[in-house]
């Protein structure tokens, strides 16, 4: 049966796997405006060296990820997808960010992290699958 | 601020407070009886004694523990330890293989950290002057203050040679791991960076064709002595003397020790859960000022002094060379020095790799050669000072002066009787700056082991104020060991992994040396 979708959320780390989930959602959406590309920030350190003596704040850090993902939309020829960067943790902003643009459908890699990696990070995937308000497919990893 | 951190607050002052009034919660006093007041006044001051005391005493069970093990002595004749065998050939070799870059690159470090070569549009998070503060942040210190006087009173006035030489060679230990941590570092897509010691061993072994297993050893075995590291110099070793600090100035007081501690825990975690990041702006603002108040002072005392520096330096120079039986003959001199000074300045310990990788350029022997300035200032500035202070004014040999911080203040204090005040206020400053940098640096390593969850970093920083409140409470002999411990044995797997991933730092360097020499550099000053 053909995957079918009009609102496709495509979680993006800047990873190859994330790379390949835009070439998978580009595949099932009809037009490249029904992708929505959200990245999620982790919180910024308040002790680290660029927030203490230097100029990073959550607006530099927004500003250059939304330039990044604007990048990344060109080369995949989808510049009309929608973007969306966030903070916070991100199997749950992603489902969050899914609800509100009442996404039918989210598509995720799956990093694969082992052992303890994984019992604290989990997985992002895992977290998305628990939280959804849609269908989520998980692009397993190649190996 | 968040309602996690006001739970924290309220589980940090629960602690103090239980600390303090153990057995007064117990005791009901009877009303209108001033002499059963006092007794319990007085069981409240036993209670708080014993339970700092069964605190101090396990955690001196675990500290012997480690000790046996990590400071192993290979040789039963020389009783060196093996790390400290490691730290003096690793930065003999880094010395060495890299051409005396200590010397000859001097004066481009210092042209490069004043701005000379800073391209704004550079990859990166703070320009080469701003990592090397930050660096310094997490450095200059109680390492220069206590420190010091610790080595001489367990080394004698010759621990301040062995200070200065591993100092000076430290140096381009310091420039190897920086250059290793920028050629490694991960720029991520919202700008910040993520570089150390744990990423160039993992990665940069598996290139030189180690396999998955053992280079993921490396990085894991640095990232949990850096953690430990986190908490024992970068804050354990912090509380214990600010706390010593408030104690000269108001007195030995019941349950001080756990309400200081408590305070500083507050105050630390206003910055790193509280998120309040403007206290920790200020700070590192007000770092360079109280340095240059400390030095200025120093130099006042030795012009003041003058007449006896030569003395003072052929008593260093003389008891170097033939240092007295009492602290533990030469070998006993050269162990102090080093450990002192590799805990002041850290060079080869990795740590500052961290703060260093983060630094705005795209060339990573440029930053290496910022980094090569940090062991100058700290160790061979900064600490020879006090040294000279110490012993030119006897504080060394006089019983009543104390211990670590206290005997620095009194060396200050006979000729400037006003700077105890200031010291107090600069060894509380240093000391909230550096458990600052620190928490940054545990949380790294913290992050490579654990990842990067709201929950994982939770965990680290509650685990990390808690230190702070056990670090005010231990016994400074027990603090020391566990901070050595634990700092020095970072060094084990960087030292090893540095002098195996030289070739690659050499190659860089002699292309940017030519490049240099070529003046093919683009100047922005």
């Amino acid at each position: 049966m053909a995957l079918h979708a009009s609102t496709v959320v495509v979680p993006i780390d800047f990873s190859s796997a994330s790379a390949s989930a835009i070439n998978t959602g580009l595949e099932i959406v009809e037009n490249p405006s029904q992708l929505y590309l959200i990245h999620v920030m982790l919180p910024l350190e308040t002790m680290s060296p660029g927030v203490l003596l230097g100029d990073v704040t959550d607006v530099s850090r927004t500003a250059k990820v939304t330039t990044a993902l604007k990048k990344l939309a060109e080369t995949h020829n989808a510049t009309d997808a929608h973007l969306a960067v966030t903070i916070g943790t991100p199997g749950l902003e992603i489902a969050d960010y899914a609800k509100r643009e009442k996404a039918d459908l989210i598509i995720i890699p799956s990093h694969g992290y082992h052992g303890l990696k994984r019992l604290f990070l989990g997985s992002v995937a895992e977290r998305v699958l628990r939280h959804a308000p849609c269908r989520v497919l998980v692009l397993r990893r190649p190996d | 601020m968040s309602p996690l951190f006001f739970k924290l607050f309220f589980l940090v002052t629960f602690l103090c407070l239980t600390g303090h009034n153990a057995v007064a919660i117990a005791q009901s006093p009877a009303p209108n009886s001033s002499n059963i007041e006092i007794d319990n006044e007085d069981l409240n001051e036993k209670a708080t004694e014993s339970i700092t005391a069964s605190i101090d005493s396990q955690f001196g069970i675990i500290v012997e523990n480690m000790a046996n093990v990590l400071f192993w002595e290979p040789v039963k004749a020389v009783p060196i330890p093996l790390i400290v065998i490691i730290l003096l050939c690793g930065s003999i070799f880094f010395t060495i293989y890299h051409n005396w870059l200590n010397i000859r690159g001097f004066k481009h470090a210092i042209d490069i950290t004043r701005g000379r070569y800073d391209n704004p549009d550079d990859p990166g998070e703070i320009s080469h002057f701003q990592a090397l503060t930050s660096a310094l942040s997490a450095t200059v210190g109680l390492g220069n203050i206590a420190g010091v006087a610790v080595a001489i009173q367990t080394g004698g006035p010759g621990a301040v040679v062995w200070m200065m030489l591993i100092g000076l060679l430290g140096m381009t230990a310091k420039f190897n791991e920086c250059t290793l941590a920028m050629v490694y570092r991960k720029v991520r897509p919202d700008g910040t960076v993520d570089g150390g010691p744990m990423h160039y061993l993992e990665i940069g072994l598996q290139e030189r064709g180690f396999p998955f297993p053992v280079a993921k050893c490396f990085g894991l075995v640095f990232a949990i002595f850096c953690i430990g590291g986190s908490f024992g110099g970068g804050n354990m070793f912090q509380a214990n003397q600010a706390t010593s600090a408030v104690r000269g100035m108001i007195g030995d007081r019941p349950g001080l020790d756990w309400f200081f501690g408590g305070l500083l825990a507050f105050l630390v975690g206003l910055v790193i859960i509280g998120g309040i990041k403007r206290i920790g702006q200020v700070t590192e603002k007000i770092i360079p000022l109280m340095c240059g108040i400390y030095v200025l002072a120093g130099i006042i005392i030795l012009i003041l002094h003058a007449n006896q520096i030569p003395e003072a330096a052929v008593l260093i120079v003389r008891s170097c060379v033939s240092p007295e039986a009492a602290y533990g003959g030469f070998i006993g001199v050269l162990v102090q020095g080093i450990r002192r000074a590799v805990f002041s300045n850290e060079a080869g310990v990795g740590s500052a790799a961290i703060a260093h990788a983060a630094a705005k350029t795209d060339e990573p022997v440029r930053e290496g050669m910022v980094a090569m300035l940090g062991p100058f200032i700290d160790t061979v500035v900064i600490c020879t000072m006090t040294a000279l202070v110490v012993i030119v004014s006897g504080a060394y040999n006089t019983p009543e002066a104390g211990k670590g911080v206290e005997m620095t203040r009194w060396a200050f204090s006979e000729t400037l009787s006003w700077f105890p005040t200031v010291l107090n206020i600069s060894v509380f400053l240093f000391a909230y700056s550096t458990m600052i940098s620190w928490s940054y640096y545990g949380e790294k390593a913290w992050q490579y082991i654990f990842g990067t969850t709201k929950k994982a970093i939770i965990i680290y920083r509650i685990l990390f104020l808690g230190f702070i409140v056990l670090g005010a409470v231990a016994s400074l002999e027990n603090v020391i060991t566990f901070s050595d411990l634990m700092i020095l044995s970072m060094a084990f797997p960087n030292i090893i992994g540095g002098v195996i991933l030289a070739p690659r730092v050499k190659v860089l360097l002699q292309d940017y040396w030519r490049r240099y020499k070529a003046n093919e550099f683009t100047v922005y000053e």
